[in-house]
């Protein structure tokens, strides 16, 4: 049921080879006995994907550096209750992608989602963000700053398990069934999603076609 | 129905192609709707334009520039997992014995912290008593000294060594360690700074304050004793933040073998990735700087071995930036 889920997991391993999955089984049994160091070793497994993928969803460092506290602590915590009846790392995204989920969710009830312009004085943090692809001359980049600051301000104005799907999906290039079983949903809920993102998205960026 | 397609014996009218553009271009119709979509496609102009829109738009929001979390970013948020997981297993008096190895609760130790909390409160008594006599300010050695008229001068009771009470007389001998807080000020030219700053950085255990530390010193990195204090902290310090930190002094460090090899140490063992990239930094920007091609092999190895595929690929743009093919 999860093997699409991998494709997330599979990318990069943070460290080394990936693991055998027993290799994996071990560390997680005795990380689940309270051995630090395995799961020192699982985080070190996930932590620059799970980092990215934060980063992906809140584009703002402080608030990725939070998500992925919250996310690896949570996965700590409840690290028992992991029965091997799915790949740890489907589970592991799963609480991630929770984790997110409930920031979005707290953001949109607060009414503190950044307006599109960003605060005065502050960086964008797209504009911050060093970009070493060759050859950007000074057009491209003040072009790649503008879509993004308006990709930004699209972005925020999902809702979000729109705003979800559609980074997985554009993104991170994960199939929607996958999504789904990520996102707790079904593919056909990721398939409206994803359909309702876009028509927002070519709506508010359609001018820049 | 957003999502409805008008499939009629296998053909797809304008509006499901329209309202399946999206699933289109993201690769997720089944096979057969896209052959569907791809036959109504091959006759309708109106619809083509509307693909080609459509693929414009996917193309546009992959236009900005690429999200990723630096190095910096990733070494700073493994150091508070480290220290929320640390708060997390082993809860605040577990910290405490982490923190002080040793510090165990035993028999003998719990009867010498009650004799030391009941000295300590008697010090305190002293120091808070009403004061008659005015001492001046300055280190002393209170061991052998009269208890009376006694000041501690401001000084914090760091240990207490000894407590012996003399029936016969009635007084109480005190053996203990107190220290003043001071404050240096001086340039780093000065001896004494220096002593504490080559103390704090290679000894202090309060990771803030070696950085801090080594910021102060990074304007003497020429100086060799420095200069040496400064590699001590890049090879063994056990903080990655402050490796790293260690590592931006090279640039105003003479470059020696010392140098150069602290340098590939952390590019190809430090168990860091921030740390290794940093040292790769350092590296190519000496080997530009220097036009230093004795590096190339370095960088190769790392490009062509390194088992992290980001230390791979850096070392090979790197080698590019060079002239070299990697």
């Amino acid at each position: 049921m999860d093997g699409a889920c991998l494709e997330l997991a599979g990318k990069i391993p943070a460290d080394g080879p990936p693991l055998a999955e027993g290799d994996e089984g071990v560390l997680i049994r005795r990380a689940q006995g309270g051995d630090r160091t395995a799961f020192d070793s699982l985080v070190r497994r996930y932590d620059q994907e799970v980092l990215r993928l934060a980063l992906r969803v809140v584009r703002s460092e402080d608030e990725a550096a939070d998500l992925f506290q919250d996310a690896f602590l949570k996965v700590y915590r409840s690290l028992d209750r992991f029965r091997f009846e799915s790949r740890f790392s489907t589970w592991l995204y799963r609480v991630v992608m929770n984790v997110c989920f409930d920031h979005l969710r707290r953001q949109k009830t607060r009414n503190e989602v950044q307006a599109p312009e960003g605060d005065p004085g502050e960086p964008e943090y797209f504009h911050r963000v060093a970009d070493d692809r060759p050859a950007q001359d000074p057009e491209q980049t003040l072009r790649a700053k503008e879509i993004g600051r308006r990709l930004k301000g699209a972005l925020t104005r999902l809702t979000p398990r729109e705003r979800m799907v559609f980074e997985l999906k554009h993104y991170e290039g994960l199939r929607l069934r996958a999504i789904g079983e990520l996102c707790g949903t079904s593919e056909e809920t990721a398939k409206n999603c994803l359909f309702r993102a876009t028509q927002k998205l070519r709506l508010e960026l359609g001018d820049l076609v | 129905m957003p999502l409805e397609f008008h499939v009629l014996r296998g053909i797809m009218d304008c509006d499901a192609v329209k309202e399946n553009l999206a699933l289109y271009v993201y690769d997720e119709l089944p096979r057969s709707e896209r052959d569907a979509a791809d036959e109504h496609l091959a006759g309708c102009e109106r619809c083509r334009l509307a693909l080609g829109e459509a693929r414009r738009m996917q193309e546009l929001m992959s236009a900005g520039p690429a999200l990723g979390p630096t190095p910096e970013l990733l070494v700073r948020c493994r150091q508070h997992l480290e220290d929320s997981l640390d708060r997390e297993q082993l809860g605040w008096t577990g910290l405490i014995r982490k923190w002080l190895p040793g510090f165990a609760l035993t028999q003998p130790f719990r009867a010498a912290a009650a004799l030391t909390l009941v000295a300590l409160g008697f010090s305190l008594g002293w120091i808070v008593r009403p004061r008659t006599i005015k001492d001046g300010i300055g280190p002393r050695n209170i061991v052998g000294s009269s208890v009376a008229g006694t000041d501690l001068g401001g000084a914090q009771i760091s240990d207490i060594t000894q407590v012996s009470p003399d029936p016969q007389t009635g007084q109480v001998k005190i053996t203990l360690n107190a220290a003043r807080q001071v404050t240096l000020e001086g340039s780093l030219d000065d001896p004494h700074i220096q002593q504490v700053l080559l103390y704090a950085v290679r000894s202090y255990d309060n990771p803030g304050i070696r950085l801090d530390t080594l910021d102060a010193l990074r304007s003497g990195s020429s100086n060799p004793t420095v200069q040496a204090a400064l590699l001590y902290a890049m090879r063994h310090d056990q903080n990655a933040g402050v490796r790293v930190a260690a590592l931006n002094s090279v640039p105003r460090m003479p470059w020696c073998e010392e140098v150069r090899g602290a340098l590939v140490d952390a590019a190809q063992h430090d168990d860091n990735l921030g740390v290794r990239d940093e040292a790769i930094d350092q590296l190519v920007a000496h080997a530009v700087a220097a036009g230093d091609q004795s590096l190339v092999p370095v960088l190769e190895n790392l490009a062509a071995n390194d088992s992290d595929r980001y230390v791979r690929m850096k070392s090979a743009r790197a080698l590019r930036r060079l002239g070299q093919e990697p």
